[in-house]
């Protein structure tokens, strides 16, 4: 699953992600900075209103108190109620209460369930607690409750004295609800503006890291053409800014031109070369052609001066035979050698041991030994060409052998390779002339046409073959041939 | 802070420049709906130009300061509560004037009243409660409700457990509609008067008694007053209910008019004034 493994996501998704994520992150911590910062502060403000209103309270509430004007006191926390219950205001008077030191009521916003005189005496333990806070204040103080919420509160509690003589407490209670609406509201704008800032964010680092990385991908896709060996068709990569990558794509621009001219002089080389193989066979031919001819027309021109010398005549049609015969061979070869087909022909593997007899005719008389191995397959059907190529092998090991020389041939399957190794004990090829071995026309023989070893090249070649030299002067060569047979045996 | 404005504009104000005759200044108290003060320009606007002096309301919290100012000559005129009305002074400092004549009779009621939704019915069932008077030299937010502790030989510190003044029958109506007290005494005619501004007031109140009649607060004139202003207010009021103007202000005070009467009306509040006094007496005697 490449998309749950982050490791194969492409730059160009995962820069514009870390961004967005980095981005929000930030936004997001700021914004909860902030709003908890605006709520702590809200809920002081709160606390200080309500300990003020309190205040207010106490200024006549001793007075009123000492004189029983309790409908005074009741009116004084009736003001603060209602002048707080105004539109605009960020809270609102939940309860206020004015109790003696015994916590006898002196006033109390809810009359109906608080009745004046009664002690107060709540039934829920939050309250209980409260009051009891309450009642042992001794200096302003600020109770709250149940936090910064919809129900939460904070409570001003003011102790009243007269003379130095304490007479009770004020208290006033504000909601936070009104307030946490209205911090509730901010935080909603922070977050509108936390998500703004994120977006735009996103999208700036979006559009950023894709300037970053689109000049990357076009070097990656460069870089992965030039592993397909394709660096013609190449097209510059973009240079925007002078930056870094502006510098890797200059570089990268530079390297892949450079490469390109290397890979078209490679290919002007090549075409040369072949020119230049190609004016050897033609020098070739017209030189073993032209060497011969030049004999074979002297002796016709004797033969019409003398045309009743039997003598002459049994002495140069021999001659005359030879040289054609050795000009229709190297024509023939010269017809193998380039007119290679793309044949199909498979023949048994018995023709290959054919040759074994066919090698020890053209020995002779000399002493030469050939030791023959074939472990091959017997029902395995090889390509017609592989004849030309073991002959061939033979026959040039045949030429280079002095007298006591051996030459072994072997063949065997090896995976879907047939293996031919052809070796001679003869006197090896000089690392001067190995490169050239399997040129046309080269020979080190005095009568060699120079086109055995290029044949057999140009049939190995063919059939999708390796050919290779192993040789140590004076100490003979091993030709290899691995030609994939298995194949063609299945066909 | 409101009342003490008005005051100062009151006393800041009297007579303009070039006037030679001092205003004619007169005292008025929770008897009436005095939150309006737009209605109280109007009124003077056209006392001024039927007596063709100028004319000040002078207003104050409680019946008393009213009293005082009245017995200092601060005031020629008040209106006041039968109950100072009826009080023995020495020297007699006031001389009835007129008195207003409320749904075609110069009297008005005490209501005993508490919240709608309260379980009381009778007056007796407030004993151990919270119970707010009005004014302490009310007739009807005091005098009356004390009478009938009297007359069963209690006082108001052993029947309730808990009283208070509120100084002002529309906040007694107010302080028994949010509960503040569990029964409360006011005037009929201040009780009716709320009930056509503000029902939703009066509304969370219920009347469970009603005193029987007693002479309508009356307007007063100082004895120090000379006696051809006295018979120029008195007419003028008297006859406010002979022109446009009048009338329309004797609308909005939801009055009728104003009209002579003997001093026997308030023989009712005489006697109830009397028991408290006797019962008050006997305490004293008791506690002595």
């Amino acid at each position: 699953m490449p998309i749950l493994s982050p490791g194969s996501w492409s730059l160009a998704i995962k820069l514009p992600l870390t961004i967005t994520v980095v981005v929000t992150t930030v936004g997001f911590m700021i914004g909860a900075v902030m709003v908890i910062y605006d709520w702590t502060r809200f809920q002081d403000e709160l606390g200080e209103k309500a300990l003020l209103l309190s205040e207010s309270i106490a200024i006549t509430a001793p007075r009123g108190m000492l004189r029983k004007d309790y409908w005074s006191l009741y009116l004084s926390l009736k003001n603060i109620a209602a002048r707080r219950a105004g539109a605009g205001e960020s809270h609102e008077v939940i309860t206020a209460m004015i109790l003696d030191a015994e916590s006898l009521i002196q006033a109390h916003l809810q009359p109906a369930e608080n009745p004046l005189g009664l002690i107060f005496s709540p039934t829920n333990k939050l309250e209980q607690e409260l009051l009891r806070d309450a009642m042992r204040a001794r200096k302003p103080i600020v109770l709250s409750r149940g936090g910064f919420s919809e129900t939460g509160f904070v409570e001003g509690v003011v102790p009243l004295f007269t003379d130095q003589k304490y007479l009770g407490v004020a208290r006033v209670r504000l909601s936070v609800a009104r307030l946490y609406g209205k911090a509730k509201g901010s935080a909603l704008i922070v977050l509108l503006l936390v998500f703004c800032f994120v977006i735009i964010g996103s999208v700036l680092g979006t559009v950023v890291s894709r300037r970053m990385v689109k000049p990357l991908a076009a070097v990656t896709q460069g870089l992965e053409a030039v592993g397909r060996g394709e660096m013609t068709d190449f097209a510059p990569v973009p240079v925007k800014d002078k930056d870094e990558i502006g510098r890797l794509s200059v570089t990268f621009n530079q390297i892949m031109s450079e490469l390109a001219e290397k890979k078209m002089l490679e290919e002007e080389i090549a075409m040369s070369e072949k020119l230049v193989a190609l004016g050897r066979i033609t020098a070739g031919v017209a030189h073993e052609v032209n060497n011969p001819l030049a004999g074979l027309l002297n002796c016709i021109d004797t033969l019409r001066k003398h045309p009743d010398d039997q003598k002459l005549i049994d002495r140069y049609l021999p001659v005359i035979d030879q040289g054609l015969h050795r000009i229709k061979d190297i024509v023939h070869n010269l017809l193998v050698g380039l007119k290679i087909e793309e044949s199909d022909e498979n023949v048994s593997i018995e023709h290959i041991d054919k040759l074994q007899d066919l090698i020890t005719a053209e020995i002779g008389g000399r002493n030469i030994e050939v030791i023959w191995g074939n472990r091959a397959d017997r029902d395995l059907n090889i390509p017609a060409k592989l004849e030309q190529i073991v002959f061939n092998l033979l026959k040039n090991a045949l030429e280079v052998l002095p007298d006591g020389g051996i030459i072994v041939f072997d063949m065997y399957q090896e995976r879907n390779f047939l293996i031919i190794e052809v070796s001679d004990s003869g006197p090896g090829i000089p690392s001067s002339i190995r490169n050239k071995l399997f040129d046309p026309f080269f020979t080190t023989k005095p009568n060699g046409s120079g086109l055995g070893l290029w044949v057999v090249y140009r049939l190995v070649e063919s059939l999708q073959g390796i050919i290779k030299v192993e040789t140590e002067k004076g100490h003979g060569s091993t030709f290899h041939v691995a030609i994939p047979v298995i194949t063609v045996k299945a066909a | 802070m409101r009342l003490i404005c008005l005051f100062l504009i009151f006393w800041i104000t009297p007579g303009f420049a070039g006037n030679p005759e001092p205003p004619i200044r007169f005292g008025l108290t929770a008897v009436i709906l005095t939150d309006n003060i737009r209605f109280l320009d109007k009124w003077s606007q056209y006392l001024e130009v039927k007596m063709g002096r100028k004319v000040e309301f002078v207003l104050r919290k409680s019946y008393r300061e009213v009293m005082n100012l009245l017995d200092s000559g601060a005031i020629d005129f008040a209106w006041i509560c039968g109950y100072p009305y009826v009080q023995t002074r020495k020297p007699e400092f006031l001389k009835l004037m007129t008195v207003p004549v409320y749904r075609g009779v110069p009297s008005y009621f005490s209501y005993i009243i508490v919240p709608h939704n309260s379980p009381y019915k009778r007056f007796e069932d407030l004993k151990g409660k919270i119970f707010a008077f009005s004014d302490p030299d009310s007739n009807s937010g005091f005098l009356y409700p004390l009478s009938l502790l009297a007359k069963k030989g209690d006082n108001p510190e052993s029947f309730f457990r808990q009283t208070f003044f509120t100084f002002n029958h529309a906040e007694t109506v107010q302080a028994i509609s949010e509960q503040v007290a569990d029964g409360g005494a006011v005037d009929s005619y201040i009780w009716e008067s709320l009930a056509a501004i503000n029902p939703e007031v009066t509304e969370k109140t219920r009347i469970i008694k009603k005193s029987p009649r007693f002479g309508f607060p009356p307007l007063v004139s100082g004895l120090r007053v000379d006696a051809n202003t006295v018979r120029l207010m008195k007419s003028t009021l008297e006859n406010m209910n002979q022109d446009v103007d009048g009338k329309a202000l004797l609308a909005r005070l939801k009055l009728d008019g104003f009209g002579n009467y003997p001093d026997s009306l308030f023989n009712g509040i005489r006697d109830n004034a009397k028991i408290v006094q006797r019962i008050n007496l006997d305490v004293l005697a008791v506690t002595n």
